[in-house]
């Protein structure tokens, strides 16, 4: 996790540095004197080299727990990170639940009925689902939900119906995917030897199908989940835009617009972490799930 | 009321096709079988005669689509399984009928342990604990040479004739009326092919199971089976008894087939080839499915299908040339 929060945070500096906008300028105004400009570099540390202000970074994080403060609000990035993270951890688990949940059982119900309405219908819609861009599809959930039927907010993140949509909208694409996946494993599976050893047994069709087929289709369907849930991080700055969801999408976005480094710095930082989080814990699933990979450790 | 039938097992006019890209495979066509209590009959043919797809449907198991059982009946015990529901198919299924597949590699759950393979077979078809299906299920492994101790590994975890022993393990759980065993050694090492099928000889003494014995391999029946049946283009030539089918074949495929071995104290009991080729399944035809291979064969071959009549008691064949012989023998 070290060398990856590391790594990101070395190449974050390096874009940054080349980016061009003086955050000086943009953090005081554009009234401020010349004084009060290079006060604020030296207090930021923007009048060194880009590596000696990385040392101090990473230094600071190390040693001090601080990952610094916004040039902008001049609060510590870290409590900034403390209000907006859990929101947006909320809205990417919303909406991984909703892929998952929806896109496994469409999967199961299309690869055990394979080339039927049903199938096509959803295979067409996934379709679709993979190809439309998040920002367009939430505009038109907001225009279709919250505007034309009024069934539902159009921004926000407070209440349970503030949420239903951002994470609809979020997890549209994941979903498709899932779906897909699911269909596919599992059709590999349900044709396989040991689902017909199953059969032979006298075994329920459900259960054959939920016990024995399931777990065994699960492995790439997991890698896709874990895949899916890295990316939805990312996705939720386009989606916490369109909603207005005051997350680390946004403030990253605000970040980027007024080259408030620290804050960008944070936000990447923390997104990084909570990937290799997801990364370890789908490690440890397939463990779990396969044990083939179980005992390859054993022995 | 139940009516008991002289016969274990009955199959009549059996006929079962696969819906394909290439057309309609007609995989057992018109196919008659019976199979006593206790007894042991190897089903002999060639790969694509139809072999697999007999068992599968006995099992109530061809793939739909594309598989259909279009016609006939299979008695099992008397009654008529193709007119049952799925719920008294799943019944019969395991805990009557088992079956063990070609292929140990791949007919083991890889995600469960095996004694708890062996255990969902007992707990579906007996009232038992969990703990008591688990303890029956290293019972059958003791039974069929595996410490019992493995119980809790993972077939990958066991080799591929020790996986077959756990097949068949399953298999006899319930301790079925009926086994198919469908080319249980074919994947199998030659040396590990022989522990399983003394195995398998060993079980069959013990449990008095009636067994359906699918093989290339004409050695194995000999060695495990009290009849023969032999089967072609999804439908069955010729029936005997082993001794006197292996003394005094009749059909002319299965003159072919003994003779295609080279020599049987050379221990090579593979089928060799024969002129020829096994008739396309999509395109049979229409007259007796051996016709077009057949040296003695003539226009009454090839226009119509021969019944199955008893040369002899207890062995059958389905030949106009024999019938027709027999018929001159009779009158002269
Ligand atoms: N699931 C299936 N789909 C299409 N054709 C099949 C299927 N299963 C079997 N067949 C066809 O049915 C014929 C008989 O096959 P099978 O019963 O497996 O023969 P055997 O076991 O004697 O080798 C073959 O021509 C095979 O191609
Ligand atoms: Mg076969």
């Amino acid at each position: 996790m070290i060398p990856v929060a590391l790594g990101v945070t070395f190449i974050l500096f390096s874009l940054l540095s080349v980016t061009p906008g003086d955050p000086a300028r943009l953090a005081l105004g554009e009234d401020a004197s010349e004084e009060s400009l290079n006060e604020f570099r030296r207090e930021y540390g923007l009048d060194r080299s880009f590596l000696v202000r990385y040392g101090f970074f990473v230094y600071n994080a190390a040693v001090n727990q601080d990952i610094g403060r916004s040039y902008v609000t001049r609060r510590p990035v870290a409590g900034e990170m403390a209000n907006t993270f859990p929101v947006t951890l909320n809205l990417a688990f919303g909406a991984i639940t909703f892929a998952t949940v929806l896109g496994m059982t469409f999967g199961i119900i299309c690869a055990i009925k394979q080339y039927s309405i049903f199938d096509n219908v959803t295979m067409v819609i996934a379709m679709l689902g993979i190809s439309t861009p998040i920002f367009y599809l939430g505009i038109l959930f907001i225009l279709w939900f919250s505007v034309r039927l009024r069934w539902l907010p159009s921004s926000g993140f407070d209440t349970l119906s503030q949420r239903i949509l951002p994470w609809i909208t979020l997890s549209a694409p994941s979903m498709s995917i899932i779906t897909r996946m699911t269909r596919s494993s599992m059709l590999e599976v349900i044709r396989s030897d040991y689902i017909r050893t199953a059969r032979a047994k006298g075994q329920k069709e459900s259960v054959v199908i939920l016990k024995h087929a399931l777990q065994n289709a699960l492995i790439p369907i997991v890698t896709i989940i874990g895949i899916q849930f890295g990316l939805l991080l990312g996705g939720s700055i386009l989606t916490e835009s369109v909603f207005s969801i005051p997350g680390v999408g946004r403030l990253a976005v605000e970040g980027i617009k007024s080259r408030d480094y620290p804050i960008v710095q944070g936000a990447v930082l923390y997104i990084a972490i909570a990937y290799v989080f997801i990364n370890l814990f789908v490690d440890l699933l397939y463990a779990w799930i396969d044990p083939r990979l179980r005992t390859r450790y054993r022995y | 009321m139940t009516q008991h039938s002289e016969f274990l097992l009955e199959i009549r006019d059996l006929r079962v096709q696969f819906h394909t890209d290439t057309g309609l495979v007609k995989a057992v066509e018109g196919l008659n079988f019976t199979l006593k209590r206790g007894e042991a009959v190897g089903l002999v043919g060639e790969t694509g005669a139809g072999k697999t797809t007999t068992a599968l449907a006995i099992m109530q198991l061809i793939a739909s689509p594309p598989g259909k059982i279009t016609s006939g009946q299979i008695f099992f015990d008397g009654k008529d399984i193709l007119t049952k529901s799925e719920e008294e198919k799943r019944h019969i299924r395991g805990k009557k009928v088992a079956m063990i597949f070609q292929d140990p590699m791949t007919s083991l759950n890889p995600v469960l342990t095996v004694q708890e393979q062996i255990a969902e077979m007992i707990r579906l078809h007996e009232q038992v604990t969990n703990k008591e299906a688990l303890e029956k299920a290293r019972a059958m492994l003791q039974l069929v040479g595996i410490q019992p101790e493995r119980g809790p590994d993972y077939p990958h975890q066991f080799s591929g004739g020790m996986k077959q022993r756990v097949v068949i393990a399953i298999a006899l759980a319930c301790n079925p009326q009926l086994l198919i065993a469908d080319e249980p050694t074919t994947a199998l090492d030659v040396t590990i092919q022989a522990q399983v099928l003394e195995l398998m000889r060993e079980l069959k003494q013990h449990f008095n199971t009636a067994t359906i014995l699918i093989t290339h391999d004409l050695g194995v029946v000999a060695e495990l089976c009290d009849s023969v049946a032999i089967m072609y283009a999804g439908r069955i030539l010729e029936k005997a008894d082993a001794r006197t089918l292996y003394g005094n074949p009749q059909h002319p495929y299965t003159q072919g087939l003994f003779h295609s071995i080279p020599d049987l104290t050379k221990n090579v009991h593979r089928l060799n080839t024969m002129p020829g080729l096994p008739p396309d399944p999509t395109a049979l035809p229409p007259g007796c499915c051996f016709a077009p291979r057949c040296q003695y064969a003539d226009e009454a071959c090839s226009a119509n299908s021969p019944d199955m009549t008893e040369v002899e008691p207890g062995h059958f064949v389905a030949c106009f040339k024999i019938q027709e012989k027999n018929g001159r023998q009779a009158h002269g």
